[in-house]
């Protein structure tokens, strides 16, 4: 039982488990070192997974050969305007309305909900779980498997966890790496902290507060929009209703578990995609292991909850999160 | 300036007056405004629509009944939200403790089924606000011990709390249909309809839970006005530090404050279950929303208790109406959400209107101290 649980498959499992979170929560991180927190990124995600699949499906539909080859590629596209727009809604309201940045997001998050679920029943003619997109995206490298041995054996294991993802998984490791780099190394990244740390000063040294903190909404909706295109379009291959299912929440626990880092935040998400990976694996179990598949279903949740207790004490999140900026 | 002055803003009377009706009453016509616009975009009759919605609400015994029905647990979960609100706690899990309430419902009045109905309603109540506070009380432990935001360990709870539900209802708890439910409790335990002691109705679903939801915003009202603790919780809410330096300790009005949340949101599922269902389904597949939408019940009512009766009414209403907007102008009951989220903005955004007036007096200011000045 043990090899069928453990094995390469668990690990690959892992890491496009961990994707959709580390978008999130790298988006989530911009956010909070600009100052703004994003509750929002549940409903941005939601947004972008849906409409990904809407324009998959429309596009996937036609009859243009071309078009309907590019037609998960236009699903990104789509996913990524979406979440940008729903973000620049969040901005708006908590930037420039200087609106409570948690009941803005939570607005959001609900407005997210109704929007999918009615446009769902106006476009498709029912509730729960969409058409499958007609045209999957693939793994970007497909390499043929070597004959026998212990060589291709480790081979098949290297290429299961590290070359058998679809573009948004490496897509989530490069802004990880990309974003740490920005962030910590680089003027505009320092100019992005100060915002969060200290605005007052940042204004007094000619920063533009409020129009960092907008770039920073509208790059989690950017990322947002990828979380949700990976879930539906590369993942799942349709939408079904609410199936964010809480990782925009999950998320902002892996920001504060990766301290406020990219890297941190795509770390912190591995974990939380182990979980998930682990309790899908073990689900297949359950009748070994005698134990009802709900509490496999809860791990998550309860690992963030597990985290969260025992991180926060030491964790120092920017001194101005949350607090809206007004110019003297 | 030759002198500084501590200037007291005093907003005029009726500006007060604005502020705290005028302002949800326009968001609730702007989002009703949007959410039309969404509705003709798609194809449909927002006239007819709304013409349905108001009919399906109020046409009616049966209509006002349904509406009733659907305000009973709003009532709750707003008391829930808008009581954490006061401390300044955002209690965005209300579900999960709703959830949790409705389960020591299903249980407990399998459990005291014998005793009569009068001991036996208010224990299975009492039941449920007590998980529903033991929900409330691990991420409330969290918040005052390490700073854990409530936002998300809430929510996490909430998932916890709706797959704990999905695992009682097919396993220990099950009545072995085949389908996720408790059994059937017995009529002894029921919260009885209107139709019952109002003579000359006919049969409406609204039941005694609404009474009892009436009288918990009365008790909120009691609690946050007339008592030490209710003192503490706007404290706290208002400014932590001042509260602190002034005695009140933040770490057990925070605890006190999420598990009286959580024992709401409980009593709303409590009655859900005593009042509608008389049994436990799985919360998985048919969550209620009960809990995000007293998000939007707290927040368009001030979390003033008065308040959020009206606001939950207005909610009930369009949740009861819905399923005739459906049935006649064939508009997806969603569009109920997202008159939701577009309500909370409408609301939250009043600090637009704040601004200018804010803004206008300091003006005023300016140009007296000016004045004064020369």
């Amino acid at each position: 039982m043990l090899s069928e649980v453990i094995n390469p498959e668990l690990f690959a499992s892992a890491i496009r488990m961990a994707t959709p979170l580390a978008l999130a929560a790298i988006g989530g991180t911009i956010c909070e070192r600009s100052g703004v927190v994003n509750i929002a990124l549940e409903g941005i995600m939601l947004i972008g997974a849906f409409f990904g699949v809407v324009v998959a499906l429309a596009a996937g539909s036609t009859h243009i050969s071309w078009l309907v080859a590019a037609s998960p590629w236009l699903g990104i596209l789509a996913a990524v305007v979406a979440s940008v727009l729903m973000a620049g809604l969040h901005a708006f309201a908590s930037i420039t309305l200087r609106m409570d940045q948690v009941v803005s997001g939570t607005a959001i998050n609900l407005l997210a909900l109704g929007l999918t679920g009615f446009l769902m029943v106006t476009l498709y003619g029912h509730p729960g779980t969409t058409d499958p997109i007609p045209v999957a995206i693939n793994a970007v490298f497909n390499f043929p498997t070597p004959a026998g041995g212990l060589l291709a054996t480790a081979w098949s294991w290297i290429d299961q966890i590290v070359f058998s993802y679809t573009p948004i998984v490496y897509a989530a490791m490069i802004a990880a790496v990309v974003g740490q780099w920005a962030l910590f190394h680089t003027r505009w990244g320092l100019h992005l902290r100060a915002l969060g740390e200290h605005p007052r000063a940042a204004d007094t040294v000619g920063i533009r507060v409020l129009r960092g903190r907008y770039v920073a909404v509208l790059i989690s909706g950017v990322l947002g929009g990828l979380a949700g295109a990976n879930l539906s379009i590369e993942q799942v291959g349709s939408f079904n209703e609410n199936m964010t299912a809480g990782r925009g929440f999950i998320a902002l626990a892996a920001n504060i578990f990766g301290r406020w880092t990219p890297i941190g935040s795509y770390l912190a998400s591995l974990l939380f995609g182990f979980a998930d990976a682990l309790q899908i694996k073990l689900q297949a179990f359950q009748s070994v292991v005698q134990i009802p598949v709900q509490f496999f279903l809860m791990l998550p949740y309860v690992l963030t909850v597990v985290v969260l207790a025992g991180v926060m004490g030491r964790a120092v999140a920017p001194a101005e999160v949350g607090k809206p900026y007004e110019k003297e | 300036m030759s002198e500084t002055r501590e200037v007291v803003v005093r907003e005029s009377g009726w500006l007060k007056v604005l502020r705290l009706v005028g302002v949800p009453f326009i968001s609730v016509l702007l989002a009703m405004a949007v959410g039309s616009v969404i509705i003709a975009v798609t194809g449909g009759d927002p006239v007819a629509a709304f013409a349905a919605l108001l009919q399906g609400a109020f046409g009616g015994p049966v209509q006002i009944g349904e509406t009733i029905l659907r305000t009973t647990p709003l009532i709750f979960t707003g008391l829930a939200v808008a009581f954490g609100f006061r401390a300044n706690l955002f209690n965005i899990g209300a579900e999960g403790q709703l959830a949790m309430g409705a389960l020591a419902a299903a249980w407990f009045g399998l459990l005291l089924a014998g005793l009569p109905t009068g001991l036996a309603i208010p224990l299975v109540m009492l039941g449920g606000a007590l998980f529903g506070a033991a929900w409330a009380f691990v991420p409330a432990l969290l918040k005052a011990r390490v700073g854990a935001h409530e936002v998300i360990t809430t929510m996490m709870f909430s998932w916890i709390a709706l797959y704990l539900v999905s695992w009682i209802v097919t396993g220990p708890l099950s009545d072995k249909s085949g389908i996720p439910e408790t059994p059937m409790l017995s009529s002894s335990v029921w919260l009885v309809t209107f139709d019952k002691f109002i003579a000359g109705i006919p049969p409406v679903r609204a039941h005694l839970g609404f009474i009892i939801a009436l009288a918990a915003a009365a008790v909120v009202w009691w609690v946050l006005s007339r008592t030490t603790l209710g003192y503490s919780v706007r404290a706290v809410g208002f400014n932590p530090q001042a509260a602190e330096n002034g005695g009140i300790s933040i770490a057990w009005t925070t605890i006190w404050a999420l598990c009286i949340s959580g024992a709401l949101a409980g009593l709303a599922g409590a009655s859900e279950v005593l009042g509608v269902q008389h049994r436990l389904f799985d919360q998985v597949s048919t969550s209620s929303g009960f809990g995000f939408t007293g998000i939007a019940v707290a927040l368009l009512a001030k979390n003033n208790p008065t308040g959020v009766v009206f606001a939950a009414l207005l909610f009930g209403a369009l949740a009861a109406g819905s399923g005739n907007m459906q049935l006649e102008a064939n508009i997806s009951p969603q569009i109920i959400n997202i008159i939701q989220g577009l309500i909370i903005f409408f609301v939250a955004a009043d600090s637009i209107v704040t601004w200018f007036i804010k803004r206008r007096q300091r003006l005023a200011l300016e140009s007296k101290v000016v004045a004064d000045a020369e």
